[in-house]
Formats: C-alpha cells, sequence, structure tokens
C-alpha cells in the first residue's frame, strides 16, 4: 500500500538548507498498525506529512496505492486525502464554534456525498466513537478526549484505506489516551491501516511494527510479538 | 464540493461575527443608497421637468435668432445681440398653413414696485396670442388684448408668486405698479404654472409693443414662438420655418443661418441629456464610497483569511481542493457586498420615499416617485461584482495556502 524509497526532504531557510528526511526506504502493506517513533526533530513527523500527501518530498520516491506521489497533481493529491485518507491531529483541529456533528461532516463536504448519506455516515462515524449523545454539543465545549474522539470520528468519517494520527494522545490525559489508542487499536482490527507518528513507547506499542526514526533516518524496523499485546502486557 | 455547501459554510463564518459583517458591510450599503438616491431623485426630476415642460404643449417651436456660439450655448444667452428676427418674419411664418399660433416677445429684467414693496423680476413682452399658445390661465383678470398692443396700453399680467410677494392677500386688479419709469395696471393674475426656468410664476407680462418700442427702443424680436396646426408634424413645420426665413433672410448655405430653430422635442432631448448627465456624475461620486467600501472588505477578508489559517490547512488535509476555499472564501465576500447592496437599495427606497412624502406633503410639489428598475438592477450587479473584484484576492490567497504550512500556522 505505501512504499517509500530513499525518501528525502530538504528545507531551505535564508539560504540554509536543513535535511529532515535523509534518505527513508520501508514498506506498509495494508492492514498495517505501524508506530513512527522518534525524538524530537528527527524526521517523523515530516514523514507522516509526506505519507499523508500534506507535503512532498525532495527526493526519493513514494508509492501510495502503487501511484507516485510525483505524478500526482494538487487536485488528485486532495483527492486522495479526501477519499483514501483520515487525519488525527495532536492538537485535535476541530472548528470550535460547530457542532461535533458539523466538524464530523468536514470531509464529506469535499466528497459530494449526497446529504441522506452524509448524515447516515456521520451519525455512524460518531456512534463508533461512543460520542452520539454529544452529536450536536459546540466542539469547543468537549472535554480534550472528547476532541480527539470527535477527530477520529472525522477521520474515518469518510471510510479511508488509512488513517493517519500524529501524537495523537499527546495533549491528552493517560486515561483519554488509552481510550483514543483503544479506538484507533479497534479501526486497525476492523481492518484499517492504521499509522501512528508517537514518541511515546507505550502508546507506539499497540502498533504491529515500529520504526524508528533518527537524524532523519530509518534506525530500526520492527514488528511486535502479537502475544504481548494479546497477554495485555503493553496496556 | 457543492455550491449549497459552500454557501451553508460561508454564510456560517459570516453570521460567528455578526457585528464584523455588519462594519464591513457598511461602506457598501452607504455607496449603493447614495447611487440609488441619485439615480431615483435623477429620474424623479427629470419626470417632473420634462412633466412641466409639456405642460406648455409638445407642438410649440421656438425660434430664437442666432445660432448656438461654440460650446452650444444659444448666441443671446452668450451676451451676444442679434437683431435679425422681425416682424417681416412673424408675418411671413403666420401666412403658413402648417402654423397655428405665432407669438413674437421681448424680455427684460428690472425691478417692479408697489406701495414700499419691490422685487426684481423678469418681464416678457408679448402679444395676446401667447396665452392661448402655452395655454395660460388665470387665477384673477384677463389678458390683455391686440387693442392694448396697437393703443401701447401700460397694463401689466403678474405671475401667481410675484402677485402673492407684491401684494399678499389684497387682489392686485385695478392695482398700479411701477416698472421700467412706466405705471403699469394690473388687469390679471396667472395661475401657477411651470417650474424652475420654465416657471412664469414670477414673470411679469405686458404687451409687446410697450416693452419693444417704449422699453427697450429696438425693432426685432427675442423669440418667437409658434403653436402648428395638429394636422402636421412638429418636424414638418419646423422644416417650413427654417425655409421661410431663409428666404427672408437670403441664405442660400444652411451653414450660414442667423437664427436658431427648435421643437419643444428638441428641448426635451436636450434637458433628458443634461439631467443624465448630471445624474451620471453625481452617481460617480456616490460610487466612489463603494470603491471605499471594497477596499474596507478586501482589508477585512484578508484579515480573516489570516485569522482562520488553521482552518484552512484542516480543510485542505481532509480534501479540500485550492478551488475550494477559493469558492468559500469568495462567496463570503460576495455575501457581504450583495447583503450591503440589498440593505443599501431598502435604505435608498425609503429616503426616495421620504423625499417624495416631503415634497409633496410640505411643498405641495407635483413630484413623481421614480425608482428605476435599473438603478436596482445595477446596485445589485455592482454589489455582487465589488464583492468578487474585492474578494478574488484575499479568496485566491487563502486557496494558494500550503495545507502543511496553514495547519502549523499559530
Amino acid at each position: 500500500m505505501i512504499d517509500v524509497r530513499d525518501l528525502k526532504k530538504e528545507y531551505i531557510e535564508d539560504g540554509t538548507s536543513t535535511e529532515a528526511l535523509r534518505g527513508v526506504t520501508f514498506s506498509i502493506g495494508k492492514g498495517e498498525f505501524v508506530s513512527i517513533m522518534g525524538p524530537s526533530g528527527s524526521g517523523k513527523s515530516t514523514l507522516l506529512h509526506i505519507l499523508s500527501f500534506l507535503d512532498r518530498p525532495t527526493g526519493g520516491s513514494y508509492k501510495f496505492q502503487g501511484k507516485g506521489i510525483d505524478e500526482m497533481n494538487d487536485k488528485e493529491l486532495a483527492y486522495a486525502r479526501n477519499k483514501e485518507m483520515g487525519f488525527v491531529f495532536q492538537s485535535f483541529n476541530l472548528l470550535a464554534r460547530l457542532s461535533v456533528y458539523d466538524n464530523v461532516e468536514i470531509p464529506l463536504l469535499y466528497s459530494d456525498t449526497p446529504p441522506a448519506k452524509r448524515k447516515e455516515l456521520v451519525e455512524s462515524a460518531v456512534k463508533s466513537v461512543g460520542l452520539e449523545e454529544k452529536l450536536h454539543t459546540e466542539a469547543g465545549k468537549l472535554s480534550g478526549g472528547q476532541k480527539q474522539r470527535v477527530a477520529i470520528a472525522r477521520a474515518l468519517v469518510t471510510e479511508p484505506d488509512v488513517i493517519f494520527a500524529d501524537e495523537p494522545t499527546g495533549n491528552l490525559d493517560s486515561q483519554s489516551g488509552l481510550q483514543v489508542m483503544e479506538i484507533l487499536d479497534s479501526l486497525h482490527q476492523k481492518g484499517h491501516t492504521v499509522i501512528l507518528v508517537t514518541h511515546e513507547t507505550q502508546t507506539a506499542e499497540f502498533a504491529d511494527r515500529i520504526i524508528r526514526i533518527k537524524d532523519g533516518t530509518v534506525e530500526s524496523d520492527q514488528s511486535i510479538d502479537s502475544r504481548r499485546r494479546i497477554n495485555g502486557d503493553l496496556k | 464540493m457543492l455550491f449549497r455547501d459552500a454557501f451553508k459554510t460561508s454564510t456560517r463564518a459570516l453570521a460567528h461575527g455578526k457585528m464584523r459583517s455588519l462594519l464591513t458591510m457598511l461602506g457598501i450599503v452607504i455607496g449603493i443608497a447614495s447611487v440609488i438616491i441619485v439615480m431615483s431623485l435623477g429620474a424623479s426630476a427629470e419626470y417632473y421637468i420634462v412633466g412641466q415642460v409639456q405642460s406648455f404643449g409638445s407642438d410649440l417651436i421656438s425660434i430664437n435668432p442666432g445660432v448656438p456660439v461654440a460650446g452650444g450655448a444659444p448666441a443671446q444667452a452668450a451676451g451676444v445681440v442679434i437683431k435679425t428676427l422681425v416682424k417681416q418674419d412673424v408675418n411671413s411664418i403666420s401666412k403658413e398653413p402648417s402654423v397655428k399660433l405665432v407669438s413674437a416677445n421681448v424680455t427684460g429684467q428690472a425691478t417692479i414696485i408697489y406701495g414700499n414693496k419691490s422685487k426684481s423680476v423678469l418681464w416678457s413682452a408679448t402679444d395676446p396670442s401667447m396665452f392661448k399658445m402655452i395655454n395660460l390661465s388665470f387665477q384673477s383678470g384677463h389678458p390683455f388684448t391686440d387693442a392694448d398692443l396697437n393703443s401701447y396700453n401700460k397694463v401689466i399680467i403678474l405671475g401667481s408668486q410675484l402677485a402673492k410677494d407684491l401684494f399678499g392677500n389684497v387682489s392686485p386688479l385695478g392695482k398700479y405698479v411701477r416698472l421700467k419709469d412706466f405705471n403699469f395696471l394690473v388687469t390679471g393674475v396667472l395661475d401657477p404654472k411651470g417650474a424652475g426656468i420654465f416657471s412664469f410664476d414670477n414673470y411679469a407680462v405686458i404687451p409687446l409693443t410697450v416693452g419693444q418700442k417704449q422699453i427697450l427702443g429696438v425693432d426685432y424680436y427675442q423669440e418667437v414662438d409658434v403653436k402648428s396646426d395638429p394636422a402636421y408634424t412638429t418636424g414638418f413645420v419646423k422644416e417650413r420655418i427654417i425655409s421661410v426665413l431663409r428666404q427672408n433672410h437670403h441664405i442660400t448655405d444652411p451653414a450660414k443661418d442667423d437664427f436658431t430653430v427648435q421643437s419643444m422635442e428638441d428641448a426635451l432631448k436636450t434637458l433628458g441629456n443634461i439631467t443624465s448627465i448630471l445624474t451620471l456624475f453625481l452617481s460617480a461620486i456616490a460610487a466612489i464610497s463603494l470603491i471605499v467600501g471594497g477596499i474596507g472588505i478586501m482589508n477585512i477578508m484578508l484579515v480573516s483569511v489570516t485569522e482562520r489559517t488553521k482552518e484552512i490547512g484542516l480543510r485542505k488535509a481532509v480534501g479540500a481542493t485550492d478551488r475550494d476555499i477559493l469558492k468559500q472564501f469568495l462567496i463570503e465576500s460576495v455575501l457581504l457586498t450583495f447583503t450591503g447592496g440589498i440593505i443599501g437599495i431598502a435604505i435608498g427606497a425609503a429616503v426616495v420615499g421620504l423625499a417624495y412624502f416631503a415634497l409633496t406633503r410640505f411643498f405641495s410639489i407635483a413630484w413623481v416617485f421614480a425608482f428605476p428598475p435599473g438603478a436596482v438592477g445595477l446596485a445589485l450587479f455592482v454589489s455582487a461584482g465589488a464583492g468578487i473584484a474585492f474578494g478574488i484576492y484575499p479568496a485566491r490567497k487563502a486557496g494558494k495556502k500550503n495545507p502543511i504550512d496553514a495547519l502549523r500556522y499559530e
């Protein structure tokens, strides 16, 4: 599903060049749950932004569902972000003045889904994160954990193949963080590919596989023993 | 993104900052209201003046000596004394079968005195046919006659306002007023007639012979007016008059005409042009506030784009294209200007209605309520156009934002 070869990203600011990614190579198959870990400034968020078509690489190749990012124009990238990808951000990125319903509906507005179908999809997504009683509450009035659950509902409302989560528990208390991770885990169980960026080991180990990034390169790429997860050692 | 959804999204964004939206559209409201008021009052004034002019009869033709000097002003108005229009011309024109009435006149300005009251007036010396020709009716008294002209009788007819100013509520009939060192017996007072430069209300009318021979001491006329026979078109009569005058004045080259023949239709056309140009000029001044309002909208939209950078980033992250974002912000700016336009039209209509009410109720002016649909259409078009013109730059700026930079914006 995701194939990255010698991926590079270089930022040039005020004539000074900074290499955020210096040749990253890996593949992620459909239905995998992958954590990308690394210390601050390692390039993990840059990598996630490129993988989720929010940014373009400056070198190497990235193929999503067999199609290279270089072959796609901005409109095609926007289409792929809408139809095939869902995003969960550390800072939730909800529109505080809108209701839960309206926030979750946003991606559907750009997919030309008919209103009746939209209603059905939004209600189902909100229900799946357990917030159906908050459907018409203003997003700004929710707790941090609830906001992140709304963000997850928004990410999965278009029924995407892959969900990208950038430090989804970073702004949450441990209880709320756990709830969020359990939801992501359940999405993975239902067949979604989940790609998570985190610097917390406990969070990262919800995944089947951990790719560690350091100084813009892959330091390690390890599968996690599924038995540990089943035994609940990591929770 | 469906237009309906973009519209809903934009309306919500505007509703979120109601006070800001209202203040932003104020410039457009004032601009559109001003344009509407100027255009409506201009149209009303035109209807009113045309109505007043038509009350003299649209089959009138006036002949003036000389031709308009460069720039279009009549020769006499430019201070040129021309003596080419004489009694022989009046006699020749009278013989034309297509002519029903002919009346010559001279005019002047003088102080009219009654007792200790005096007033500067325009006097017109003419013959009795003038009263019939322009449908002048009398409040009291009667017109003078050909006998008065032949006997050089010092009789005078006063305009309604002039009579009121000099005599108040006392009847002027049988009283003497002094004009140009002559004592005139008041024999009639006219009904109110005409408006503005066409008003007879402040006029004093005396016999042609008295004014021409005794006051001015000349043997030419300053103007000859003709009423055409209804069986003929004014165009035809006009051509006949031109032909007669050229013959009398021995003119073979039309470029050397020493007279100007103008029908009431021509005068109306000229008046219409003047009012239109004036309205256009005033509207252009009013439109300046539209530009100021538009710049205000652009400014606020730019602020809004900056404030909502994160929102733009989020929308792009979940699938909005540059075009979707551009559409959303453009709809917002057009909604602002269009709503401002509608409010401006409503305020303009209210002011025009109030003006109509005040003029008819308190000033007893036969004002015409005119609210040209063209002005409304233009106002709506201009307001929506301003939204596009002043909203496109901020909207494009919003649409071009890189999603990841926008999401990172603090």
